[in-house]
């Protein structure tokens, strides 16, 4: 009842193709900030960094402070918000052609820092806004107007990305998931440190092959454990429609974080 | 009266430590003293050398012809011996290269013996040896050095009140003094000196340094820094600039405030390190896609450094906006003495919504057109005016090539104008030039870039052009005789 005033909306028109899963990751992040600000976190000390492409949208629907960044470079800007203002806590919305393409080393980077910050892939595995190119987690043989003899590259796995390169909260979601996400989404925000979600979603005028995994997947819950984490990882390689896919959390830890290191050098 | 003289060695033997202890020496004995620092891309071995010129008037500059050679090994000998005046003296390493505990210090050595030939008191030796290392080894070495010699000049105390710094140095103080809040900056010479200046500042001031994966990240962490209502800085030299590009247009678009600092390396590509030219006023002027305001300063000499830093962060401030403060590695890295105290300290103010406060939206800033920018400017000193102001005969240049213009027209008719701000531009260079009979551009590149700024904003086409882009900045005797040649 206390949520009702909490008001994340803005008046602004919504230009995502009708049915799309932007609109399900968008009501999950609204329930999940709408717990988060009832918690006692002041909306007006939320901030947001978003990329470029449909998923970036969500900056003109949310009613939070943030900046409409490039292509690619969610975080690196959410990470300056971090350093000049540790008080605010910081979302970053990407897409997946935007942060394993464009945006790869910073991703990378990200683990290794463990700033507290949590990053939020909206994961079609097609460059939509650009009308529908292979991006890095594209299936193999996927046709588009770029790759029309079929992608040749094989998918990276941003999963085991993330673990290796030390991120201490992984986990993947289901958009059509909402209950789930959002459940997630609050835990990956309270976790102190660099949090990733990999939201798998529908895209649905490009990539058709690969909509609707629903029914491959399962939950996973798996904390402080790498070599589970791994394993679990390994499980669906984002090329095939025949393998179960885990969604959950795959792997949690507590690790010192980087504004901390700087703690008595932020002057304001 | 007016010294030249070269240390030279391999790098790694301490032939800065023996510029740094005659600096001060000299400094504090009321000397003005110029320090430049010839190296290449490398950490141990190879030929390095230090140039220190100094003189009882202003200096900025050094010759070709030294009065004396310092030198750590044979290469320097070898390399230097045939531009050694006649009654040039040289102390050799090997003169102390006998015993091994000598070996250890050898550098020190070699600068007591230098403090000898120059005729100046023990006591001040012992005081700098002191002041920098402290230790019975390092005292006992100066005074052996010391002992080794006769004293060839008579350098008595002066009264003048001098300070010694960098360009680098300069450009932290700047910062400092405009309450930076974080610099974000991946190595990169000649700009790492800021950055691991303002590093050691951590220990006593409260203000963050970070390194991130490259310097596309470094912009744009800059920009979400500032954007919370930080006062920022990034670093970096041409290359990482032209990383940055995307992210400045960005700042166009997103309006946060943004500072820049951009020292030149020679060259494009990889480039020439660690030597030095002005090439990149043009990617300064123009990096970034889509058209947005920008301001660009390019300070002569390290108080100006402080003084244009702190007007960088001003203007930002003030307009949302981007300044880019434009060195290059001889500003950076040589050392000037002067004894200019800098202007008054403007105060930084951050007027804007910061988030926090507000929910505050990065593409939704007010702000004032450009025009409003270049009034705000003409507060400042966009340009300076040098020498005899009637003269008919006028040099124009910018940046670091500005002390060795002045140490080169004294005592000759010219007038020298040094632009400061390139953009925008004070009105006052177009009729400094159609007041002058003669007028000379001179720049430290190939291809003129600030003639070409001037035509485009003027109309006016300067014929007479000295430029040098050899990797190395002008010297005294080379840019007399090129000036006197066109006149």
């Amino acid at each position: 009842m206390k949520n009702k005033k909490i008001n994340l909306s803005t008046k602004n028109e919504i230009t995502w193709c009708p049915g799309c899963t932007n609109f399900m990751v968008l009501e999950s992040v609204k329930r999940t900030l709408k717990n988060i600000i009832a918690s006692g976190i002041k909306q007006k000390n939320i901030a947001m960094a978003t990329g470029i492409g449909c998923h970036g949208k969500i900056f003109d629907y949310l009613n939070l402070s943030g900046i409409y960044g490039l292509h690619g470079r969610v975080l690196p800007v959410a990470l300056g918000i971090k350093l000049g203002n540790p008080k605010l806590v910081v979302l970053g919305f990407a897409g997946d052609g935007d942060t394993y393409a464009e945006g790869m080393s910073h991703f990378i980077h990200a683990g290794r820092y463990n700033a507290n910050i949590t990053l939020i892939v909206n994961n079609n595995q097609s460059f939509s806004l650009t009308t529908g190119q292979a991006t890095p987690t594209s299936q193999q043989g996927y046709k588009t107007k770029a790759q029309p003899l079929g992608e040749f590259n094989h998918p990276i796995n941003p999963i085991k990305l993330a673990l290796a390169s030390g991120a201490t909260f992984v986990a993947r979601c289901n958009a059509q998931d909402i209950e789930h996400t959002s459940k997630i989404l609050e835990q990956a925000i309270k976790h102190k440190g660099f949090s990733f979600i990999d939201i798998i979603q529908n895209c649905l005028v490009f990539n058709l092959e690969m909509n609707n995994l629903d029914n491959l997947m399962y939950k996973i819950n798996n904390k402080n454990n790498m070599k589970k984490a791994m394993e679990l990882a390994e499980k669906w390689n984002y090329n095939s429609r025949k393998i179960k896919i885990p969604i959950g959390i795959f792997y949690q830890t507590k690790r010192p974080v980087l504004e901390d290191h700087f703690k008595n050098k932020i002057r304001r | 009266m007016k010294l030249n003289i070269l240390i030279g060695g391999k790098a790694g033997q301490g032939i800065d430590t023996i510029s740094k202890i005659i600096s001060n020496i000299l400094v504090k004995q009321g000397y003005f003293v110029f320090n430049y620092r010839d190296y290449p891309s490398l950490i141990t071995g190879g030929h390095n050398f230090n140039i220190i010129s100094f003189s009882d008037k202003k200096i900025g500059s050094f010759k070709t012809k030294f009065d004396g050679i310092v030198s750590l090994d044979k290469k320097t000998i070898k390399i230097h011996k045939k531009n050694l005046k006649k009654n040039g003296f040289i102390i050799h390493f090997k003169e102390f290269e006998k015993n091994e505990k000598d070996r250890k210090n050898t550098n020190i050595i070699l600068a007591g013996a230098l403090t000898k030939i120059l005729g100046v008191d023990k006591k001040y030796l012992i005081q700098e040896i002191k002041k920098q290392f402290n230790n019975k080894e390092t005292i006992s070495a100066s005074e052996k050095g010391y002992e080794s010699q006769k004293n060839k000049f008579n350098l008595k105390k002066l009264k003048n009140k001098i300070t010694i710094m960098s360009g680098t140095k300069g450009i932290v103080q700047g910062a400092i003094n405009s309450g930076i809040d974080i610099y974000f900056a991946y190595p990169m010479t000649p700009a790492t000196g800021v950055m691991h200046k303002l590093a050691d500042k951590q220990k006593t001031h409260n203000l963050i340094v970070f390194q991130p994966e490259n310097e596309i990240a470094v912009a744009n962490a800059g920009l979400g820094a500032s954007f919370t209502g930080a006062k920022v800085m990034v670093g970096t030299s041409g290359g990482g600039f032209d990383l940055m590009a995307e992210a400045l247009s960005f700042q166009g678009m997103s309006e946060i405030p943004l500072v820049v600092y951009l020292a030149s390396r020679s060259g494009p590509g990889t480039g020439v390190p660690t030597y030095t030219s002005q090439a990149d006023l043009n990617i300064a002027l123009g990096e970034g896609h889509g058209e947005f305001p920008r301001v660009v300063i390019a300070p002569g000499d390290p108080i100006e450094c402080i003084e244009k830093t702190n007007e960088a962060f001003y203007l930002s401030q003030k307009f949302n906006s981007l300044s880019i403060i434009l060195s290059d590695k001889h500003l950076a890295e040589s050392e000037f003495s002067t004894d200019r105290k800098p202007n008054k300290i403007l105060k930084i103010k951050i007027n804007r919504k910061i988030p926090g406060k507000e929910i505050v939206k990065a593409n939704s800033y007010e702000h004032d057109v450009f025009g409003a920018i270049k009034k705000e400017c003409e507060k400042f000193e966009m340009i300076k005016i040098y020498g005899k102001k009637e003269s008919k005969n006028l040099i124009i240049a910018w940046g670091s090539t500005k002390t060795v213009i002045l140490d080169a027209i004294k005592g000759l008719d010219f007038k020298f104008l040094q632009v400061l701000y390139l953009k925008p531009m004070s009105k006052k260079i177009k009729k400094e030039i159609e007041k002058a009979n003669n007028v000379i551009l001179i720049e430290n590149n190939l291809t003129g870039q600030l003639g070409r700024l001037i035509r485009e904003k003027t109309g006016i086409k300067i014929k007479n052009r000295i430029l040098k882009y050899d990797s190395r900045p002008f010297n005294l005797d080379e840019l007399k005789k090129e000036i006197l040649k066109i006149k």
